[in-house]
Order: C-alpha cells, then structure tokens, then sequence
C-alpha cells in the first residue's frame, strides 16, 4: 500500500518537476535527471512525513529529501557535465511552498478587512503559521541541497571543464 | 596603450559574459569563478560587484599597472538553464585551451542565439506539471481536469503578455487572475470534491520557484545583497499572484469561505 503511494507521489512530482523546468528552458539530457530526482526526492520527503515510525514535519522532511536530491545531483553533475542547480533546482520545484506562501499573503489580506479582534488573532495566526512553514521549507530545501555541493566545492565547480560537456 | 585597448575588449566581454549569466537566473558565486576564471585566462585580474539590475567591474592587468573599470547593465532576460550550463563550459573552455578573445566572443553570441524550446511545447508540459502538482496536494480527478485548464489559459496570456513586453507585475496580476477565475469554477458549479485545492493550485505555476532558490542559495553563499534582492523580487511576483487572486475572490464572492 505504502509502496504504491509512494510511486503515484513520485510519479505526479517527475510531470510537475518536467513541467515547471521547462520554464527555464533547461539542457535537453538533463530534463530526465531533474524528473527522476524529483521524484526520488518528493517520494522521499512522503515517506518521511507519512509513515508511523518517522512522522516528521513538513520542513524536516523537505530538508532530507533535497539533502538526497543535492547528493545525486553532484553524481549525475559529473556525468552530464552540467552544473548541479541546472537539474536540481528544477527538480526541487515541486517541493516549494507556494501554496503556504499564498496562503500566508491571503491571511494577511484578510487580516486588514477583519472586523473583529477574534478574526483578526485568528488571521495573525494563519499568517504566522503558513509563514514560518513557508520559511523553514525553503531554508531547508536550499541549504539541504546546498551541502552536498559545499562539500565537494571545487569538484562541484569544475564540473564543466572538460569535453565531455557537448558544444 | 596596447595594453589599455586589450583590457578594454576584455572588460567589454567579461562583463557580457557575467551579465548574461545574471540575467538568465545562475548563482552568484558562479558567475564570478566563471568571470575570474576568463580573467585568469588572459593573464588578469578582476574584481567585480553585482546589484539586481547593475554590475561593477575592475580589471587589472598582472602587474598592476594598468586598470580598466566598467558599470554595465544587467538587461532582463528569461530564465535560460541552458545558456547557463554552456557558458560555464565556455569559460573552462577558454581558460584550458586559450581560445582567443575574439573566437570566444563569437561562441558566447552563438550559445546566446540558441533557440528556446518551442512555447507550445511548454504551455502544454506547465498545464500537465500543474495539474500533476494538484494531485501532489490530494486534490481528485475533476480538480486536476480544472487545474489544467486554468493552467493553460492563464500561462497562454501570460506568454502572449510576455510577447507585447507587457509589464512583469501586470503579467502575474493577470495571469493569475484567469487562472483562478476558471479555477474557482469546481465551487461555483461544485465540481469534484476538493474544490479547494483546484483553486488554491490553480496559480502556483505562476510562483517564481527559481528567484527563490537563488535567493538564499546567495545568502547563505555570502552574497547577501544580490540574494536579499532576488527574495524581495519573488516576493512581490507572490504578491501580485495574491492580488489577482484576490481580485477574483471578490468578484466571484469567494472570499467568505
């Protein structure tokens, strides 16, 4: 059961990971990478938050699903010859936060037209939550797939050199 | 004074080269390994600031002797992953096989020139990515039918926009407003059960996912300023998806639920 739920996650992250890269009009051979990483990491970050014996919140678990992501990124950086973000930052994009930073912005909308104090202490709270989950995600989707290549620097930076980067 | 006319055509370069990558969405501290790299090629030195719109350049000859200073502007120019990967390989290019100022010139106009994927192809891929993403959030079958279409008529005028070099807050308030008006139609019509979801989704293609991860990948990378930028950037691209959705909550007499 789990098993499937986990392929379906990862499946749905792999078309909204090609999707939102192509904005970015990336490199032609690096667009499976970023799907297969895409889901690889969001799958990972479901099974973290989804299953008993981890049940992590939704920051922890967006840190260790880019922390994967930034490792096979460096791996498959040298093998395409493409810096890492050109693969990994799209296939993080499903993982952003939109929808927590909407809501935060809708909250505070709110918040303006709210006429009275319990609405109002109920909208600050909206905006606070969705504003700190909003927050934390993305420091830990961007740091966790920043450690990888701060680790391996130099290697991470000369991952173009070379020919085996086509023309 | 040869030496004068040398540092200006390759000041003239460089700062082609570090502003194309600024503009095309690269991190910061990887413009500036790939620019001084190029310096080193030559047998310079450079150092350089980056603002969001400006970028500063010195560049010094070995000895110190002589320095050629320029301000250059960073024009706008859309995300392009492409053009970032093969400039990074053009600058270890030149720095391993000493191409010559002027053939390097000639590459970098011809990455430049490389045409985009083809904005069908795209359209369609974003209305798909975007529907995917609504089952990402549990929404069901019928949400994510609704979200495709919103996703595919907002992201065809936002390109169409794009095209009349409308302005960039415009183009998201307008965006997202025909997104979310044919999103906000599973309440209006109560289609599906998760009504919520196809409208709350309905917009996010439109969130500046890239400037994001940029931004605090600079900050933690020690280049606060052009960071600090490019997150307040993305912040105001979110408020304007927040103003036009808005906008249709009002209208359609949403904004209560």
């Amino acid at each position: 059961m789990m098993i499937l739920e986990l392929l379906e996650d990862g499946f749905f992250a792999a078309i909204a990971a090609v999707g939102f890269a192509i904005i970015s009009n990336p490199p032609r051979r690096s667009l499976f990478v970023s799907a297969l990483l895409a889901a690889i990491g969001h799958s990972i970050r479901y099974f973290l938050m989804h299953f008993d014996s981890f049940s992590l919140s939704i920051s922890q678990a967006s840190f260790f699903a880019s922390l994967s992501i930034g490792c096979l990124s460096v791996f498959f950086a040298k093998r395409l010859a493409v810096p890492a973000e050109v693969f990994a930052f799209p296939s993080l994009l499903p993982m952003i936060p939109g929808m927590f930073a909407y809501h935060t912005l809708q909250a505070i909308a709110i918040y303006m037209v709210c006429k009275t104090e319990a609405d109002q202490l109920h909208y600050i709270n909206l905006f606070y939550s969705n504003g700190t989950t909003t927050i934390f995600i993305l420091a830990a989707l961007v740091v966790g797939v920043a450690i990888p290549t701060f680790l391996f620097r130099r290697f991470a930076f000369s991952v173009t050199r070379g020919n085996n980067g086509k023309d | 004074m040869e030496n004068h006319k040398e540092l200006k055509s390759v000041a003239k370069f460089i700062s082609d080269f570090s502003t194309c990558m600024m503009a095309v969405g690269a991190q910061t501290s990887r413009i500036e390994r790939n620019a001084l790299r190029i310096a080193k090629a030559y047998h310079l030195k450079a150092e350089m600031l980056f603002f969001q719109k400006t970028m500063v350049m010195t560049l010094w000859d070995s000895r110190n002797e002589h320095s050629y200073s320029m301000v250059s502007r960073i024009k706008p120019m859309p995300l392009n992953f492409e053009i970032n990967a093969r400039l990074s390989h053009l600058s270890w290019r030149i720095h391993d096989e000493h191409i010559p100022l002027n053939r390097a010139s000639k590459l970098c106009q011809r990455i430049l020139a490389r045409p985009r994927v083809n904005p069908w192809i795209v359209l369609w891929l974003v209305s798909f990515a975007n529907a995917s993403f609504c089952r990402l959030f549990h929404g069901d079958f019928i949400s994510m039918a609704i979200v495709f279409v919103a996703t595919f008529i907002g992201f065809f005028f936002k390109q169409q926009m794009q095209k009349w070099h409308w302005n960039e807050f415009a183009v998201f308030i307008l965006s997202a407003m025909f997104a979310s008006a044919f999103g906000s139609l599973g309440y209006l019509c109560n289609w599906g059960t998760t009504p919520d979801m196809a409208l709350g989704t309905s917009v996010l293609y439109l969130i500046p996912g890239v400037p994001l991860i940029n931004g605090v990948m600079d900050i933690i990378d020690g280049h606060i300023v052009t960071g600090c930028c490019r997150l307040f950037n993305a912040a105001l691209l979110v408020s304007c998806i927040a103003i036009g959705l808005s906008a249709i909550l009002f209208i359609t007499g949403l904004v209560t639920i």
